[in-house]
C-alpha cells in the first residue's frame, strides 16, 4: 500500500488481514450458528429479512397481477376470493412482522450500533443471538400457518372476524407473539449498549443520529411490544375459550381489540420509520460532505416522535364509532406528530445546501427517500383531518399513504443503508453505475405503483377487494405495471450487490468520506471492531477528512490539537456516574 | 403531432371512471360532499405549496452542488436556531387550521337533525338489508332527495362498514352495538322509461341483473350511458369498507334517491308484499333480494352455503353425522334458526331471518326451491320419503 499521496498526518487503518476480519477470523458453519459477534448476527438477520422480503414481494406481485382485471385475473373459481384474501393477508403480515419491523434495527442496527458507538459488541451478546433465533422461530410459525390452512384475517387480526374464521389464526398470532420477544430483546440490548458502553468522549450529543434514532426506536420496542403480546394472547384465549373480551357473541366488544392492537401498532409504525430517519441523516450528511444541519433538532425530534407516537393510536378508528370528543382529541394529537417529521425533512434539505454532493447510489436512495417520504407525510394530513378521513378511511388512499411511508420510506432507506454500508459489511465495492440505474428503476416503479392509488382511493375504491367495479380498471392497471417495474428494479439492485461479492473491488476503510466511527476501522471490520480505542469527535465534522485520489478513498488527518483548560468534559458519560 | 398521446389525453377522464366524476372525486351526491371536497382541496393546495418548492430546492441543490469527489463543501454551517424555529412553528399554524376545518365539518356529520327519516340497516356476510318498517326489507337503499336520512346500523356477525363515496360518508357497523350515520342527498336518481327498461331486460334475459354493466340507451339528445337497477333507476354505489372475509369485495349495494317522499312511498308499497305475483316468482325475487344468492347458488356450484339446485327433496348430511331430508320444515328451520342443523362441509355462518321474513315470504321461498328442484315432484310428502344414499354437498 502506497502512502505517497497521503497528506501529512493522515491515518488510515488500511486493509484487514485474514485473521482480523470478522468474516474470516473463524470458519465453519458452527462458527456462524453459535456466533456472539453482533456483526455476524447482523448479517444473518440481513439474509433472513431479505428472504422474507422476497416472499412478501412475490405475494405483492401476485396481488397486483390479480387486479389487472376487474373480476380478477389470477385467483378465479369458487375459492378465488379466499385465495386472494390469504395472499394479501400474508403479504401484509410477512412484510410488517418479518421484514419492516426487524429490517433496519435488527439487520443494519445490529451491525452498526456497536461500531458507530465505538464499542466491541452489544451489551448482551447471547440475548442478541437468541433474538435472532426467536425471529427464525416466529417466521417458521408464519410459514406453518401458510401451509396448514392459511390466514385470511388481514395483518391486523381484527375481531370478531379473527375469532370466528376457520384459518390458522392461532399459529400466526403465536408467530407474531414470538417475533415480539425478538423485537423486545433487540431493543433492550440497544438501550443497554448505548447507555453503558459508550467509550470515553462519546457523549450523548457526540452520537451519530443513527444511534439517536435507534435509541428512540428501542424505547418503543420495549414499551409497546408487550401490549401486542398480551393482545394476541387474549385473542387466542377468546378463540379457544370464548372468554368474552372481544366477541360480541360472548358479551365482548370488538372495538376494544382495535384499541389494544393500535396501541402497539401505531407506535410500531415508528419502529419502522425512525431508524430510516437515522439512516437518511447519515447518508445525506456523508454524501454531501457537510455537517448535518440542526443536529439537536433532529435528535430531539426522534425522541418526540417516539413519545407522541404513543398518543395517536385512535386515528385508526375514526369511523368505528368512538365519541366525538375522543375522535377530535385523537385527530389533534395526530397533527402534533407531523411537526417533528417535517423538521427532519427541512434539516436534510438544509444539509444539502452548499454541500459537496456526490451522487452515489446511497445518495440516490436518500433523495428518493426525501421525495417519497414527503408525499407519504403530506398525504397523512388528509387522513388525520376528520372530515376527509371519513371519506378516505379503508380506501386505496390509505394503502397508497402507508406504502409511501413504509416502502417509500423504510424500504428505500434500508436499501440506501445497505448500499452505503455494503463496502463496510463485506469489504467489496459494487458497480456504481448499475447501482444508480437500479435505484432509478425502483423510484419510477414505486411511483408508478402507488401514485394512481391516491386517485383510486379519493374516487372511492375500497381496499382489500378481490374484485372491483370496472370504472376503476384503468388506474389498477397503471398500478400493476408500476409494480412490475418496481420488481425489476429491486431484482436489479439485488444482482448488483451479488455481483460485487464475486467481482467487486476491495473496499477501502472509508470509500465515501464518512466521519462516524465505523469508517475508522477496516472494511470489513476486525472481530473486535477496533484495534485500539477510537478517537471520538463530532461525528459530522468533515474538516479533517482528505481525499486520497490515488487509492480512491478518504483518510482522516490528525485533528488540530487545542489545549483544553479543564480536564473534565462538558458532559460526563453515563457510565462514569453522570456527575460533573 | 403525437396522435396516440393526444387521444389518450382526450379519453383519460372517461377511462378513469363514471362520467359524472372529476379527476379526484366521485360525483357530489350529498350536502356533505362539497364541504369535504373543500377541506380536501385545502389540504391538497397547502401540501403542494410545501412539496413543490421543497423538491425544486432539492433538485436545484443537486445540480448546483454536485462536486468532484474530494471537494470540500462550501459551508459547514451546523445550525441556525431562528430558521429552525421558524420552520417548526410556521407549518404548525397551518396544521391547526386543517385540524379545525376538518373537525367542524366532522361535527356536522356526526349529529343527525331532529326528525330525520330513519332507516334500519343490517349488515351480514355478505350483504345488506334495509328495513323500511312495516315488514318491508330490501337490499337497496332508497331515500328521498333533500331529506335528512339517518341509518341505524347493526351487524349480525363481524364488523362491516357502510361507505357511500358519492355522499363522502363512512361508518363501521359493529356487531353488538348500534352505530348511526346520517346524510342529506342532493341529487335524485333518474329513471329510464319503461320501454327502455323492457329493452334492457330483453337484452339481458337469462342472466342475473348486473348493476355494474354500462348500458347504452337512446334519449332525445342522442345516446347516453347509464348503469341502472332492475327497476330502471340510476344509482350511487354503496360498498362495504371493512374487510369481512370471503366475499367482502362483492358486498355492495346501491343507493337510489327519489325525487319526492310520495315517490319513495310508492316504491316501498310496491316492494312490501307479494301482491299479484306468483309464489314462485316472489320467492325468486326474495332469493335475489334478501342475500340468499350471495351464498347459495342455483346452478349447483358450491359457494359459502349449499347450492339450491335440486336441493328440495334431497338428503343433506349434517355436521352431526345424521341425514336430513330437505322438506318444508327443514327449510323453514334453516331460515329462522340456521345454526340448528348445519350441513356437513359448511360453516355455521348464516344469520337468522327471524322477524324479517313473513310466513308468506317463507312459503314463497319454499315454492321457489320446489320449482328449481328435480327432486321436488318425486317427493309428494316428506314423511313417506325413503332416505336416499346421495347427499348434497
Amino acid at each position: 500500500m502506497s502512502n505517497a499521496t497521503l497528506p501529512a498526518g493522515a491515518r488510515d487503518p488500511g486493509y484487514p488481514t485474514e485473521r482480523e476480519n470478522y468474516l474470516t477470523n473463524s470458519s465453519g458453519i458452527l462458527s456462524w450458528v453459535f456466533t456472539l459477534d453482533h456483526k455476524r448476527i447482523g448479517m444473518m438477520y440481513l439474509i433472513g429479512v431479505v428472504s422474507a422480503f422476497a416472499i412478501g414481494g412475490l405475494l405483492a406481485l401476485a396481488i397486483r397481477l390479480h387486479l389487472l382485471k376487474p373480476d380478477g385475473l389470477l385467483f378465479t373459481g369458487a375459492e378465488g376470493n379466499n385465495i386472494y384474501n390469504q395472499v394479501f393477508t400474508l403479504h401484509g403480515a410477512i412484510m410488517v412482522f418479518l421484514f419492516i419491523i426487524p429490517s433496519i434495527p435488527a439487520a443494519l442496527g445490529n451491525f452498526l450500533v456497536p461500531v458507530m458507538l465505538g464499542a466491541k459488541d452489544v451489551g448482551f451478546p447471547r440475548l442478541n443471538l437468541s433474538s435472532f433465533y426467536l425471529w427464525v422461530f416466529g417466521a417458521l410459525f408464519f410459514v406453518s400457518a401458510l401451509f396448514s390452512s392459511g390466514l385470511d384475517t388481514g395483518w391486523t387480526f381484527y375481531t370478531p372476524y379473527s375469532t370466528t374464521t376457520d384459518t390458522s389464526v392461532i399459529l400466526a398470532t403465536l408467530g407474531a407473539f414470538i417475533l415480539g420477544f425478538s423485537s423486545i430483546f433487540t431493543g433492550l440490548n440497544f438501550i443497554v449498549t448505548i447507555n453503558t458502553m459508550r467509550p470515553p468522549g462519546m457523549t450523548w450529543f457526540k452520537m451519530p443520529l443513527f444511534l439517536w434514532a435507534t435509541y428512540a426506536t428501542s424505547i418503543i420496542q420495549v414499551l409497546a411490544t408487550p401490549v401486542l403480546g398480551i393482545t394476541l394472547l387474549l385473542l387466542i384465549a377468546e378463540r379457544t375459550m370464548h372468554i368474552g373480551i372481544f366477541d360480541p357473541e360472548f358479551n365482548g366488544d370488538p372495538v376494544t381489540y382495535q384499541h389494544f392492537f393500535w396501541f402497539y401498532s401505531h407506535p410500531a409504525v415508528y419502529i419502522m420509520i425512525l431508524p430510516a430517519f437515522g439512516i437518511i441523516s447519515e447518508l445525506i450528511s456523508v454524501h454531501s460532505h457537510k455537517h448535518i444541519f440542526g443536529y439537536r433538532f433532529i435528535a430531539y425530534s426522534s425522541i418526540a416522535i417516539a413519545l407522541l407516537g404513543f398518543l395517536v393510536w385512535g386515528h385508526h378508528m375514526f369511523t368505528a364509532g368512538m365519541s366525538s370528543l375522543t375522535t377530535i382529541v385523537f385527530s389533534a394529537l395526530t397533527f402534533t406528530v407531523s411537526v417533528p417529521s417535517a423538521i427532519k425533512v427541512f434539516n436534510w434539505l438544509a444539509t444539502m445546501y452548499k454541500g459537496s454532493i456526490s451522487l452515489t447510489t446511497p445518495m440516490c436512495y436518500a433523495i428518493s427517500f426525501i421525495f417519497l417520504f414527503t408525499i407519504g407525510g403530506l398525504t397523512g394530513l388528509f387522513l388525520g383531518t376528520l372530515a376527509t378521513d371519513l371519506h378516505l378511511h379503508d380506501t386505496y388512499f390509505v394503502v397508497a399513504h402507508f406504502h409511501y411511508v413504509m416502502v417509500g420510506g423504510t424500504l428505500i432507506a434500508f436499501l440506501g443503508g445497505v448500499f452505503h454500508w455494503w463496502p463496510k459489511m463485506v469489504g467489496k465495492l459494487y458497480n456504481e453505475t448499475h447501482g444508480r440505474i437500479a435505484s432509478l428503476l425502483v423510484f419510477l416503479g414505486f411511483n408508478g405503483t402507488f401514485l394512481p392509488q391516491f386517485v383510486l382511493g379519493s374516487r372511492g375504491m375500497p381496499r382489500r377487494y378481490a374484485t372491483y367495479d370496472p370504472e376503476f380498471a384503468f388506474l389498477h392497471q397503471l398500478s400493476t405495471f408500476g409494480a412490475l417495474l418496481l420488481g425489476v428494479g429491486l431484482l436489479y439492485a439485488f444482482i448488483v450487490l451479488m455481483v460485487s461479492l464475486a467481482k467487486g473491488r476491495r473496499a477501502p476503510a472509508n470509500p465515501w468520506g464518512g466521519v462516524t466511527l465505523e469508517w475508522q476501522c477496516t472494511s470489513p471490520p476486525p472481530y473486535y471492531n477496533f484495534e485500539r480505542p477510537p478517537v471520538v469527535g463530532d461525528p459530522y465534522d468533515f474538516h479533517n477528512l482528505e481525499w486520497d485520489a490515488e487509492n480512491e478513498r478518504y483518510v482522516m488527518t490528525e485533528p488540530e490539537r487545542k489545549l483544553v483548560p479543564e480536564s473534565t468534559p462538558d458532559e460526563v458519560p453515563a457510565h462514569a456516574g453522570g456527575q460533573k | 403531432m403525437f396522435p396516440a398521446i393526444e387521444s389518450l389525453a382526450m379519453t383519460f377522464p372517461t377511462l378513469l371512471a363514471d362520467k359524472n366524476a372529476d379527476f379526484w372525486f366521485p360525483i357530489q351526491g350529498s350536502s356533505f360532499a362539497e364541504e369535504v371536497d373543500w377541506v380536501y382541496d385545502l389540504i391538497l393546495y397547502i401540501s403542494l405549496a410545501f412539496f413543490v418548492p421543497m423538491m425544486v430546492f432539492m433538485v436545484w441543490c443537486l445540480f448546483k452542488y454536485i462536486k468532484a469527489r474530494g471537494t470540500k463543501a462550501e459551508s459547514q454551517l451546523s445550525h441556525h436556531t431562528t430558521l429552525e424555529l421558524t420552520w417548526s412553528i410556521g407549518p404548525s399554524v397551518l396544521l391547526v387550521w386543517m385540524f379545525v376545518q376538518g373537525s367542524i365539518s366532522f361535527l356536522d356529520m356526526r349529529s343527525p337533525p331532529e326528525g330525520s327519516y330513519d332507516i334500519g340497516l343490517q349488515a351480514f356476510k355478505w350483504g345488506w338489508t334495509m328495513d323500511y318498517g312495516n315488514g318491508t326489507f330490501h337490499p337497496e337503499l332508497h331515500i328521498v332527495k333533500d331529506e335528512p336520512t339517518k341509518l341505524s346500523m347493526r351487524s349480525t356477525d363481524v364488523i362491516h362498514s357502510v361507505f357511500i363515496p358519492a355522499f363522502r360518508v363512512k361508518k363501521d357497523v359493529v356487531p353488538g352495538r348500534y352505530n348511526y350515520m346520517w346524510f342529506q342527498p342532493t341529487i335524485a336518481s333518474e329513471q329510464i322509461s319503461d320501454e327502455q327498461l323492457a329493452k334492457l331486460k330483453k337484452q339481458n334475459e337469462g342472466t342475473a341483473w348486473d348493476y355494474d354493466k354500462v348500458h347504452t340507451i337512446e334519449t332525445e339528445d342522442g345516446e347516453k350511458e347509464v348503469q341502472v337497477t332492475p327497476e330502471g333507476y340510476t344509482f350511487f354505489d354503496l360498498y362495504c369498507a371493512e374487510y369481512c372475509g370471503t366475499n367482502h369485495s362483492e358486498m355492495q349495494t346501491v343507493v337510489v334517491v327519489h325525487e319526492t317522499q310520495a315517490d319513495l312511498d310508492a316504491w316501498i308499497k310496491a316492494n312490501s308484499s307479494r301482491g299479484e305475483v306468483s309464489m314462485e316468482e316472489w320467492g325468486e325475487l326474495l332469493y335475489g333480494r334478501r342475500g340468499c344468492s350471495g351464498c347459495h347458488s342455483v346452478d349447483g356450484s358450491k359457494l359459502v352455503g349449499p347450492s339450491f339446485k335440486d336441493v328440495y327433496g334431497s338428503q343433506h348430511g349434517l355436521t352431526t353425522g345424521e341425514n336430513q331430508l330437505v322438506d318444508e320444515n327443514y327449510v323453514r328451520e334453516s331460515i329462522l334458526a340456521p345454526k340448528a342443523k348445519v350441513v356437513a362441509g359448511y360453516q355455521p355462518v348464516m344469520p337468522s331471518y327471524k322477524g324479517q321474513l313473513s310466513d308468506d315470504d317463507i312459503a314463497s321461498i319454499i315454492a321457489y326451491l320446489k320449482s328449481i328442484s328435480a327432486n321436488a315432484s318425486s317427493q309428494p310428502a316428506a314423511a313417506e320419503a325413503e332416505p336416499e344414499a346421495e347427499s348434497a354437498e
